[in-house]
């Protein structure tokens, strides 16, 4: 079965509801190499994120929604998907990832792919470049870059259905039979694992020892990084860890930051440019990626119609910062005050931080990011690319 | 241990047949198939070929597995250089008497809890066999190469990375396999839970790949990422099942192929292109690997099936508990065709487990799998006398006896 089909009829296959976010590639996907460069139009700020992508995504010669789907819905391995069909009705988080992967939503975006293209792109070839002739190069990226493109997004992948693991021993009645769990389990960590599997090969054929070691260590703050998340969410009283705005920046490099950051890095190794240009991909993919995680945070609490039944993180940002604010013992009050017979009444708390600095410093936390990610951009030359890594940016800091 | 065994040994030889079966098999890369038929086209099933082979040797095999027979002295006059007993473990130990605490360095981890996860395996409990044999490989191929006896550090770190990705895959399969107990104390995923067990295993995983981006050998990195892939690609193997008895088989060969001896013939082989530039030697290394890793886990089958839980510090019959369907049963489904059913379903109906027992030790399926075991030895040994003698490649042929005869 060819690929565009497979995918095509995924949504179905896993339950999912709604159509998918947007095939606009299907009837491309047979005419890519003609969609090249495209002229004109990135000169204007785009209102909607999905435009920002799309038209990012013109740029660097072909959609990148669905990088780490390729390979776990091979043919070889269709049975992975056979697998995870069997949890369609079970409560197995795998399940919800793999919806979020089909049906992606605003915030599961996969962005990091698109974004190595984009500054590979932006930086173009290095004035050293005599050991990169021999590598190929489509819409101004070299193949080895796409192919750390693709890596990046199957580490991300893998590490997204590793957190969808359940703890046995927590569960309730209500969580359904332990097989279920035991069997999704099962599937999350061995599709996990192909996955890492899948990107460690492809970093072998890379033939560069840095970039391995820029991408194994990137893997390894991301996993310390979703350790912290599941370290420091709110337990049983509704009570987070005592932590203050500069530990969650730490940590939120870690799990949210690193990947990008190494990534974008690496990419520029590929092409052999020099430190200072690794250095400015760097600076770029890492205040990216914190301001694109505090616009992710900040949306329950910006939003104008939300209802009374949304839940937020309370390890998130605006959360984090009202709390260094007001105080520990004050914050405490103030959640014990929120919760009535033990359930947490997240309307009236969300009012109450709404009324605090929290929400306003995160914003402007969110475009300090921003703003040094632009500073970045700076030493790249003008173009296309680098306006579409502008605009990215401004999309994730746009807050009226 | 062998050295009492050394006597009884000289006395009795063995030729093996002109055409090995299984072991020794051409093809570097995949894993040892069922016997192609070399001549004429005719298809011989697996097992009647082993069978064969069996009866006319079944004197010797009626005896209890702990005797076997001697190594083929095919291509060097002395397979030995001495007859002094070499402790392996020993040998190998001066290297590796670091090795722990060396590996935990490289878990660069600032989380405490997350820190001891990680490190929970690396107490210097394990056996170390991979690492041993790592060693021992990278000093034999130094001395065939230019009779240096010095292991250098980047082999050394294989021996490191080694361990660290066969650690890796243990604590995911633990979580696969709902494991309580490893190694006499309680598994990672049962202390912490699931969730963060699979991110210990991960974090382990990691630091593997950085120690070999650093050794800086791009050969390198490509050998032992194929282990990684292999190691996956074995669990998923062991998720399906075949139909066909002589499917079967080769599914249970490709599977321990994949996901044990892969591991070390890669590693082993790793550690000779580091050490020498002859491809043969490479060759030589991998395939030693390659036949004393399967050696080892159909030993390991068979142990499931005649040890029990205090020695081995997991507990037994695990393999069948768990539905899957090892060399002793899939020798004893032969005589007793009964069993099909119960590999079919996995051993899934209460009382399927204590059957299939009772079948295997009734059978011959732990002689055969013993006696597959030592072809693979043989040929492992045979591939490594091609070495140039020495105190560390006698030691590997040493190894592969006490694979044979170990009881843990």
């Amino acid at each position: 079965m060819s690929l565009r089909r497979l995918l095509l009829r995924l949504p179905r296959y896993l339950g999912v509801s709604g159509s998918p976010r947007r095939l606009w590639w299907s009837p491309f996907l047979d005419t890519i190499s003609s969609v090249g460069s495209w002229r004109g139009q990135s000169s204007r700020s785009p209102a909607h994120w999905n435009q920002v992508v799309s038209e990012a995504e013109k740029i660097v010669g072909y959609p990148t929604s669905f990088m780490s789907l390729r390979c776990l819905l091979s043919d070889e391995l269709s049975n992975i998907a056979m697998q995870v069909r069997k949890l369609v009705g079970t409560q197995h988080p795998l399940l919800t990832t793999a919806r979020g992967l089909v049906h992606e939503s605003r915030h599961n975006l996969q962005l990091r792919g698109l974004v190595v293209l984009l500054i590979s792109k932006a930086a173009g070839p290095s004035s050293m470049n005599a050991s990169c002739q021999n590598y190929d190069m489509v819409s101004g990226i070299y193949s080895c870059q796409r192919s750390l493109a693709e890596i990046t997004e199957l580490i991300h992948t893998a590490l997204l259905v590793h957190r969808g693991i359940v703890n046995l021993s927590e569960l309730q009645s209500s969580d359904g039979p332990l097989k279920d769990m035991q069997f999704g389990n099962k599937i999350a960590i061995l599709s996990g694992d192909f996955l890492l599997a899948n990107a460690c090969n492809g970093l072998a054929l890379l033939q560069n020892t840095k970039v391995v070691e820029l991408l194994a260590s990137a893997l390894m703050d991301l996993v310390q990084g979703v350790y912290h998340e599941n370290s420091t969410s709110a337990k049983e009283n509704h009570i987070t860890e005592d932590i203050g705005i500069s530990t969650w920046k730490e940590q939120t490099f870690l799990s949210h930051g690193a990947l990008l950051a190494k990534s974008c890095q690496a990419a520029m190794e590929l092409a052999k440019h020099d430190a200072d240009v690794q250095d400015m991909a760097f600076q770029y993919g890492k205040h990216m990626a914190m301001s694109h995680k505090i616009n992710s945070d900040l949306q329950p609490f910006i939003k104008e119609k939300t209802s009374d039944s949304i839940t937020f993180n309370l390890n998130s940002a605006p959360v984090v910062l009202h709390q260094e604010f007001l105080g520990r013992d004050l914050w405490i009050k103030q959640i014990r005050e929120a919760q009535e017979k033990g359930r947490l009444d997240y309307a009236k708390l969300r009012e109450t931080i709404k009324a605090g600095k929290g929400v306003t410093s995160a914003i402007d936390l969110c475009r300090y990011h921003g703003n040094k990610a632009l500073e970045a951009l700076e030493s790249f030359p003008p173009s296309e690319a680098r306006s579409a890594l502008e605009n990215i940016v401004f999309a994730v800091t746009r807050f009226s | 241990m062998a050295s009492c065994r050394w006597p009884w040994r000289r006395c009795c030889s063995w030729r093996p047949a002109a055409r090995s079966p299984g072991p020794g098999s051409p093809g570097r890369m995949g894993p040892p198939g069922p016997p192609a038929a070399a001549d004429g086209g005719v298809q011989m099933s697996y097992f009647n070929l082993v069978k064969s082979l069996t009866s006319a040797f079944s004197n010797r095999y009626s005896m209890s597995r702990f005797h076997h027979t001697t190594s083929a002295a095919c291509c060097c006059s002395k397979t030995r250089s001495g007859e002094k007993y070499i402790d392996p473990f020993k040998l190998g130990w001066r290297d590796l008497k670091d090795l722990y605490e060396d590996i935990r360095k490289e878990l660069v981890i600032s989380t405490t809890e997350l820190k001891e996860m990680s490190e929970y395996y690396f107490d210097g409990k394990g056996k170390a066999f991979r690492p041993i044999i790592v060693v021992l490989m990278a000093r034999a191929c130094n001395i065939h190469h230019n009779n240096s006896r010095d292991v250098q550090a980047d082999q050394r770190s294989i021996a490191l990375i080694a361990e660290m990705i066969h650690t890796a895959s243990l604590v995911h399969d633990d979580v696969i396999d709902d494991a309580s107990s490893r190694r006499g104390k309680h598994t990672v995923n049962k202390i912490w839970g699931e969730k963060k067990a699979v991110l210990a295993g991960d974090l382990i995983l990691s630091a593997a790949s950085i120690a070999l981006a650093r050794i800086g050998n791009t050969t390198v990195i490509s050998i032992l990422t194929q282990v990684i892939e292999d190691l996956v690609r074995g669990e998923f193997l062991q998720l399906g099942s075949k139909e066909n008895e002589n499917e079967r088989f080769a599914h249970y060969l490709e599977k321990t192929f994949k996901k044990t001896a892969s591991l070390i013939a890669n590693s082993c082989k790793a550690v000779s292109v580091l050490g020498c530039p002859d491809p043969a030697v490479h060759e030589i290394a991998y395939q030693y690997g390659k036949n004393v890793g399967i050696a080892f886990q159909l030993i390991d089958d068979v142990l499931d099936f005649t040890s029990c839980s205090d020695r081995m510090g997991k507990p037994t019959s695990a393999d069948l508990k768990l539905g899957l369907a090892t060399g002793p049963v899939l020798f004893a489904c032969q005589q007793f065709p009964e069993m099909n059913a119960m590999i079919m379903r996995r051993f899934s109906l209460p009382g399927d487990v204590d059957r299939a027992q009772q079948y295997v030790l009734q059978s011959d399926g732990v002689q055969q799998t013993t006696y597959l075991a030592q072809r693979y030895c043989h040929e492992a040994v045979r591939e490594i006398s091609k070495l140039r003698p020495s105190p560390e490649r006698d030691a590997l042929i040493q190894l592969s006896e006490i694979v044979l005869t170990r009881d843990k």
